[in-house]
């Protein structure tokens, strides 16, 4: 019996260390200062040592969620996710008198759901995680409630969010009525047994459960949300959910479309063509008319998801796992990025204009040392690992004979080194006059950007280890 | 087991910058920083001359070769080798980074520790694409070396630097990354074949390759060299990038980092797919040509002086690619010759117009005049150095202009007509340079109070100088390992060649070729 539950272990992990949290929140003295975040490092920590021992053990709970290593994986990168979401979190925290307790709750209780999200193999527990998560994360978007434009950016995010899960419940409502079962097995096998001549029923209801994935990913044309919402959310929260929603939006996305819904690829590869291609271009031709760091990095983190896109259609075995280490990848960096904008992020101002970066290197060379290395690795510049990433998304692409999108993305690639050299330019090539303004570094932010810029190296030029492992993951499933 | 030899050239300028990491950049550590980047790069060129003395000259194969798996999945490997043609730009990689710290001694001030760390790092990278013998590493290190570069020109070039930096950038990585495309479908096309995927060289030059494919991947490679070269008209990046660069910067851009367009035409693009070579060789020709003529009349033209050399470069890689184009003996020994020669002689004149404008703070050519009477010594080495970079015999441009006029002259004696103008042109836009600045009266008289040539810059000057007389003098100390490498390009190269494409390209075909026609 209790062997039934281990499958959701990393998740109770991290679902209990929340409500620790929240407990905790409710005992604090105002004012009083707590290391709530400790308990979410051991909820994290926890979930971490259960996936360990999971490894390679395929248990299933309940019938809708496997711990498969595919599953463990993407459960490992939101453990990285969060203990570097929380390392970057201090400062905002302290600084815009947020209540912490509450704030690391939610984010746990976000980190819990995605983790559901990559393991369910059940329609409607995807969709549960899928609220559970979005949830949690309208929230901290707008958890500076002083704030009109967080507060706007929450909003928006809600609404564009539900309308989203409006689309995928209906999707799961069509599937159910054709199949009779949200299982994603029996699903699979019934669509499967009649894919010879799809049925316009069968096609909304993939088509319903697309838009609600591409949403979820801001693919384009469903990525209208994701500027405003990462340009008002505090940077810390734009660092976690650009990167923890998307890995398990991704996770489920892959295990929906290519096992359930694989037998109608024939319909829907084609549009996932167009969608990576346009979410790739535009992604960063829009990113280089932007003059706001975080609305650029939402544009980066758009043309990201496109190259995602990319190896999701591509979906050989290199395809596969080339989604586990680009998710991989993509998630250290992108929350090194964001959090030296949480560093330079102050009270009185935000300083994420991209000519607020001027002289950075001379005031603090170590800071724009590190943002360059993130940025480099965001461009997919060796020796860093966002270029061992791209170059497993392109090989996935080669050699499931797409090459016109190949070509498509590394196009953009190079369009978009463009608008990360801006920053780069105004760090070390343009003189200011204006005094240092830039805070100290706290410390804990401090280790995790070192930390991650080791990571990106380490799998830049050591990266056989990982990849093998990523390939390992996917081999078990689909 | 053998000395790493190869991993410990790419290592020790890593090493060196990680050095410098931990020394304080203020004004009490210039001097430590200067020369611990200084110890580094001469101890790397040492090692280069030191690889050259164990070089078994007589042998075409790779020597030194080291291989470690990196990817194994994806059949990557660590493998470095060297051969005939990669000893020398390596030898010259070591013999102008020393140079050309040395000629940006007291240029730059700013932010030197910075500067010596990125120059060390670009100094590994560049002997990282000479010695790799894997696709994908090659890949890496060529695009590694863009950042060091694009930092070098944008940090510590001139006022419009910023531009040209990124200009140099996107150029070449916009025509890099279709190469990455070509380069995986080269290992999925091996693994079509013969069952793993592999990015080793050795393995792929083996590996026959459909003419239809052979075509997408040699223009895939091809633009990446051709912009690298840079070749008519893909060379719009080079002026801007060469006169904003720092001292430093030119010289290695030029000296270095254009022969790797070349190299990477001698090694890859022309060996692995020679159909499609020899089918566009005539056309890539044709390119140089333009590029040997419109170089040298842009160059005419330029008022100022490093825009001036910076064009010559347009028109003398334009030789080079001609040279390896005719894909014959003379012709492809007198290239991988000329990019020598190239490296020296332009390295050199980059070095004195540096030294000119760092006196003077200008580069115009009208600012100068009369500078025989006020610096002879300096004007001594500068028109040693312009006869070189002109091709006078007995000095090294001669050696592999003629080698390439020859060879290009039995594969298409027409063009070489034209290539051949480029010889008088380049002699007639260098001397009137000389001529304008050096001769005369001293028109300004800022110029009057020049000081002659600092103990340092005669120690950047001498051993080029030598150099230069050295390969014009006794050009088969060089040509004699250089020599078998090239015999086995062009084997390999006419042996799967022999079976045309198109029988249009036949006829500008070397006889020879008949004979050894094999079916397919």
């Amino acid at each position: 019996m209790m062997s039934s539950l281990n499958a959701v272990v990393p998740m109770a992990c991290v679902a209990a260390a929340a409500i620790a949290s929240m407990t905790a929140e409710a005992f604090r003295e105002p004012g009083e200062r707590m290391p709530i975040a400790g308990l979410g490092v051991v909820g994290l920590i926890g979930a971490a040592l259960a996936s360990l021992v999971l490894w390679n053990h395929n248990a299933i709970s309940f019938g809708v969620v496997i711990a498969d290593n595919f599953g463990l994986f993407v459960t490992m990168i939101l453990v990285i996710v969060g203990l570097l979401s929380l390392a970057i979190s201090g400062p905002t925290i302290a600084r815009e008198g947020l209540p912490c307790g509450e704030y690391y709750a939610l984010m746990l209780f976000s980190i819990a759901g995605m983790m559901l999200m990559a393991t369910a193999t059940d329609l409607l527990v995807i969709f549960l995680a899928l609220e559970v998560l979005s949830l949690a994360v309208y929230v901290l978007t707008g958890i500076r409630r002083d704030r009109a434009i967080g507060t706007e950016a929450a909003f928006k995010y809600f609404l564009l969010g539900a309308f989203s899960s409006a689309f995928f419940l209906y999707g799961i409502a069509f599937t159910y009525g054709l199949t009779g079962s949200t299982r994603l097995d029996r699903v699979g096998s019934l669509i499967a047994a009649q894919a010879m001549a799809p049925t316009p029923m069968q096609l909304l209801a993939v088509g319903l459960l697309f838009v609600g994935f591409a949403f979820k990913v801001s693919a384009v044309p469903f990525h209208m949300w994701t500027p405003d919402a990462y340009e008002g959310a505090p940077p810390a929260v734009t660092g976690f959910m650009s990167t923890g929603v998307k890995a398990a939006a991704f996770a489920a996305f892959a295990r929906v479309f290519l096992s359930a819904f694989e037998p109608l690829r024939g319909d829907w590869g084609p549009i996932l063509w167009a969608v990576a291609a346009a979410t790739m271009i535009t992604g960063t031709v829009v990113g280089l008319a932007q003059s706001n760091v975080k609305r650029m990095l939402a544009y980066s983190s758009i043309a990201h998801g496109g190259y995602l896109l990319l190896a999701l259609l591509s979906a050989n075995d290199v395809g596969k796992g080339a989604i586990l280490f680009y998710l991989l990848t993509y998630a250290i960096t992108n929350l090194g990025a964001f959090g030296v904008i949480v560093v330079l992020d102050t009270a009185d101002r935000p300083n994420d204009q991209v000519g607020d970066y001027a002289g950075l290197w001379h005031d603090r060379p170590g800071l724009a040392a590190l943002m360059t290395i993130f940025l480099l690795s965001l461009g997919g510049f060796p020796p860093m690992a966002g270029f061992i990433a791209k170059w497993y998304v392109f090989s996935a692409a080669v050699k499931a004979g797409y090459t016109w999108l190949a070509i498509i993305g590394v196009l953009t690639s190079v369009i978009s080194v463009f608008f990360y050299l801006r920053i780069i330019v105004m760090m070390y090539m343009t003189a200011t006059d204006r005094p240092a303004r830039f805070p100290a570094m706290p410390r804990l932010v401090a280790a995790a950007l070192i930390v991650s810029a080791v990571l990106i190296v380490y799998l830049g030029i050591l990266p056989s280890r990982v990849l093998d492992l990523a390939a390992a993951s996917i081999a078990t499933i689909f | 087991m053998q000395f790493p030899i190869l991993t410990s050239l790419v290592a020790l300028p890593i090493i060196g910058a990680v050095l410098l990491l931990f020394v304080k950049d203020d004004e009490q550590h210039a001097g430590l920083i200067r020369n611990v980047a200084l110890v580094v790069s001469t101890l790397v060129f040492a090692e280069t001359l030191l690889l050259w003395s164990r070089f078994n000259p007589g042998s075409p194969e790779f020597q030194f070769i080291e291989r470690h798996p990196w990817i194994p999945a994806f059949g990557i490997s660590y493998l470095v080798g060297v051969d005939g043609i990669s000893l020398f730009l390596l030898v010259l990689t070591g013999f102008l980074t020393p140079l050309a710290l040395l000629g940006s001694w007291e240029s730059v001030h700013r932010r030197l520790k910075a500067f010596c760390i990125f120059l060390l790092l670009l100094e590994s990278a560049m002997i990282g694409v000479f010695v790799s013998l894997d696709l994908f590493l090659f890949y890496v290190f060529w695009d590694a070396m863009l950042i060091p570069m694009y930092f070098l020109i944008g940090i510590w070039g001139y006022d419009r630097r910023v531009y040209a930096a990124l200009k140099f950038l996107l150029y070449t990585m916009g025509g890099s990354v279709l190469m990455l495309l070509a380069i995986i479908g080269l290992a999925y096309q091996h693994s079509a074949t013969a069952g793993v995927y592999s990015f080793d060289l050795l393995r792929l030059y083996e590996m026959p390759i459909p003419p239809h494919l052979q075509f997408w991947f040699f223009l895939a490679f091809a633009l990446a060299f051709a912009i690298k070269v840079p070749l008519f008209p893909f060379h719009t990046w080079l002026p801007d990038a060469h006169v904003e660069a720092p001292t430093a910067g030119s010289v290695i851009l030029a000296g270095v980092l254009l022969k790797m367009g070349t190299y990477g035409f001698v090694r890859l693009a022309f060996p692995l797919f020679p159909k499609a070579a020899a089918f566009f060789a005539p056309s890539l020709a044709i390119l140089a040509v333009i590029g040997i003529i419109y170089g040298a009349l842009v160059a005419m033209v330029q008022p100022d002086m490093k825009k001036l050399v910076a064009y010559s470069s347009v028109s003398h890689l334009g030789f080079v690619v001609l040279g390896i184009a005719a894909m014959n003996q003379q012709g492809v020994q007198g290239a991988v010759y000329q990019m020598l020669n190239h490296g020296v002689s332009t390295g050199g004149l980059f070095l004195i117009v540096g030294m000119l404008s760092d006196r003077r703070h200008t580069r115009l050519i009208a600012e100068f005049g009369g500078l025989k009477k006020v610096m002879p010594h300096l004007v001594a080495a500068f028109f040693i150095i312009t006869l070189s970079s002109i091709g006078l015999p007995g000095l090294n441009g001669f050696v592999g202009e003629f080698l390439i006029l020859i060879g290009a002259f039995r594969w298409d004696p027409r063009l070489t007509a034209f290539a051949a103008t480029g010889v008088i042109l380049s002699a007639a836009y260098m001397l009137w340079m000389f001529q304008r600045v050096n001769y005369g009266p001293v028109s300004s008289e800022k110029n009057a109070v020049l000081k002659d040539l600092s103990p340092r810059e005669w120690v950047v000057l001498v051993p080029i100088i030598a150099v230069a007389v050295l390969m014009g003098v006794l050009p088969n100390l060089f040509l004699r390992p250089i020599g078998p490498s090239v015999d086995r390009v062009l084997n390999r190269f006419h042996h799967s060649a022999a079976t045309r494409i198109q029988a249009g390209a036949t006829a500008a075909a070397p006889d020879e070729l008949a004979g050894m026609r094999t079916p397919r």
